[in-house]
């Protein structure tokens, strides 16, 4: 699945890098809600920008636990104006979670786990969306469902 | 802006769709939270076949692979010789096994692991069927391709210094 321009339907390819220190320049809390400096050095970073463009559509912060061969989304975050009814793109947040799947399967083979701890309130949106299952305070994903998701996203 | 306040204008669902929050847990609810994820991860892990653990497996040789040949430079950490390595010990088989399976002598399956033989063109396109096409050629021409490169950066002065009794004419204009 691409990024969906809302509007026209246009399918677009997306690109996920590490964040580099200049791109902190672009990224305000007014527009992706969290204070993402307070990350660096805490989580590993990355931006989700269309490809060949700069404007960060969306920001994820991963940590990897290698004894457990899991990776924690720790934040997430999709710019404010693709928030919403009134998104101008579709499948972001998608793209990210997506992505964190494939940092921990090409790390972890068959034993590859993506978790995140929920806010009580978004627990059922993150199962029927992403296919998540619960595992207490934490929601995870991992086997064919993580893989399915993957091949839904990235491929 | 708040949570709260993030939370009396949207609905779930569009809070779901782009935002994991942090949560803070005590040190206690922490580690009954690790346990509880252990325990429905191992749950989860019994149900898994054998063929999805397969396809694990080569989902991340995959990615490894991609992720060394889109990089903007060499990684000195993989080669040719690491994937088909890896690509072994992913299927759980022997050295022999494999070399029998394509058609080749164990020997050099054994130079090639150890980056002692340039792969002929027709492994690559071995390699793609014996994965029933999971990791196309491509990927493996491309691996190559990315050795050479790391191999030319690596010893640019040498290679140069090597070849230059060689050329004994040349251009004046330079670009």
């Amino acid at each position: 699945m691409a990024i969906i321009e809302v509007a026209t339907g246009k399918k677009l390819k997306a690109s996920i890098a590490l964040l580099a220190n200049a791109d902190f320049k672009q990224i305000a809390k007014k527009r992706y809600f969290f204070d993402w400096k307070k990350e660096r050095g805490v989580s590993d970073l990355f931006k989700l920008t269309l490809q060949g463009e700069s404007e960060i559509l969306g920001l994820l912060a991963l940590i990897d636990f290698p004894r457990e061969f899991r990776v924690e989304i720790r934040l997430l975050c999709v710019s404010r104006e693709n928030q919403g009814k009134d998104k101008k793109y579709e499948g972001i947040a998608g793209h990210l979670i997506a992505f964190a799947g494939r940092v921990a399967i090409s790390k972890y083979f068959e034993q590859a786990c993506i978790s995140l701890l929920r806010k009580t309130e978004l627990r059922n949106h993150y199962k029927v969306k992403y296919g998540f299952m619960d595992g207490g305070p934490q929601l995870f994903l991992e086997g064919p469902r993580l893989y399915e998701l993957i091949k839904k996203y990235l491929s | 802006m708040s949570y709260k306040k993030l939370l009396q204008e949207n609905n779930n669902k569009d809070l779901a769709e782009s935002f994991v929050f942090p949560v803070k847990l005590s040190a206690k609810r922490q580690k009954s939270a690790e346990l509880q994820l252990a325990e429905a991860r191992q749950r989860a892990r019994d149900k898994m076949t054998d063929a999805e653990k397969l396809t694990a497996r080569l989902m991340g040789l995959k990615f490894r692979m991609e992720d060394y040949f889109r990089a903007e430079k060499p990684n000195n950490e993989y080669s040719f010789g690491y994937f088909l390595k890896l690509y072994i010990e992913l299927l759980n088989m022997k050295r022999r096994r494999l070399a029998e399976e394509i058609g080749i002598d164990e020997t050099l399956l054994s130079q090639l692991i150890n980056q002692r033989r340039m792969p002929p063109d027709y492994i690559p396109i071995r390699l793609e069927l014996h994965s029933n096409n999971s990791i196309p050629a491509e990927y493996w021409f491309r691996i190559i391709e990315r050795d050479r490169e790391g191999a030319m950066l690596l010893n640019k002065a040498a290679m140069r210094k090597k070849e230059m009794k060689y050329v004994t004419g040349g251009i004046s204009v330079h670009l």
